[in-house]
């Protein structure tokens, strides 16, 4: 299987999706295009195989926000430059379960983070976050991201990831052995 | 008499319109000197007689540049010494994706915004392996 990542376009199939979770079925066919081209919200990038190249098999979407200096809390501001903190909000990011445990969750956020980068380049932001389901904040935390602490235990956790680290693995050499 | 020429009438309107001729769009563009002067040079180094010609090829390949940097991708040159050049070309910046993400409010507990500040002001962590491998990829 040959995985090409691009944005959502409007003729891609998306009503066979099923990654398991209804909410985000439902955003990717009624709500991910309109978003996207319509109201711009969120930019959607999809996962499709060379051999079918409008099947949706897996998709992310991103969008850019960020958080008002005067929001943080006092005693922090003085190690972040005066400005509001800006940063990439990683909305979505599932795979239809059919191709689930192919590593196609490992492209996809692979894609987003090296975007992530670009922004980060080009335009400037500190960090990615994302809402992450409590039995998907493990793996997540493999790559890096850090739980923000809640009030409460409530659904979905917050988890960060700072560009400086992302910049930093992006510029590692050093050998590492593939994964089996 | 007047049924025959309704007949005859309705038979006229029910032809099928005549497809629109495709039709050429004639293109004048008013150069410097030194634009006309690169636009013979480009010609013939291209071997290219016709204006048409050339416009046809600039346009192909303003084109696919487009769509590489709609899609995120950059235009890199690489030397033979595997000197690379990324190609930045203000114009098209403007489709690339990443000046294209809209933005979003995010809702915020002060919880989380004080660990949000905490993490964001401190000294960034080392990279796992997931992620080294994730930034290859």
């Amino acid at each position: 299987m040959a995985v090409t990542i691009r944005r959502l376009e409007e003729s891609d199939e998306v009503e066979g999706f099923d990654c398991g979770d209804e909410p985000l079925n439902n955003y990717l066919k009624r709500h991910a295009w309109t978003n996207q081209q319509k109201v711009s919200i969120g930019v959607t990038y999809v996962g499709v195989d060379e051999s079918a190249s409008r099947t949706v098999l897996g998709f992310f979407t991103l969008a850019a926000s960020s958080v008002p200096r005067d929001r943080l809390p006092k005693k922090y501001v003085r190690g972040l430059p005066p400005y509001d903190l800006p940063l990439i909000l990683l909305a979505r990011l599932a795979v239809d379960k059919r191709f689930s445990g192919r590593g196609l969750g490992h492209a996809l956020l692979s894609e987003a983070l090296k975007i992530t980068l670009r922004v980060a380049d080009e335009v400037g932001c500190r960090c990615i976050v994302t809402d992450a389901y409590p039995d998907k904040a493990g793996w997540y935390a493999r790559y890096g991201f850090l739980p923000l602490e809640s009030a409460a235990a409530t659904s979905p956790q917050k988890m960060f990831l700072d560009v400086r680290t992302i910049r930093r693995a992006s510029s590692i050499d050093s050998f590492l052995p593939e994964r089996a | 008499m007047p049924p025959a020429v309704k007949e005859k009438s309705k038979k006229v309107a029910a032809l099928p319109a005549k497809a629109p001729l495709p039709c050429k769009l004639k293109f004048q563009a008013d150069l410097a000197p030194s634009e006309d002067s690169m636009v013979r040079i480009l010609k013939t180094e291209l071997q290219m007689t016709s204006n048409t010609d050339f416009l046809s090829d600039a346009l192909a390949l303003l084109r696919w540049a487009v769509s590489e940097r709609k899609r995120g991708h950059h235009i890199v040159s690489e030397s033979s010494t595997g000197e690379r050049k990324i190609l930045l070309f203000p114009r098209l910046e403007r489709v690339a994706p990443e000046m294209t993400l809209p933005r979003v409010d995010v809702r915020w507990t002060d919880k989380e915004l004080e660990s949000l500040a905490e993490l964001a002001s401190g000294q960034p962590a080392d990279p796992t392996d997931a992620l080294i491998r994730a930034m290859r990829q």
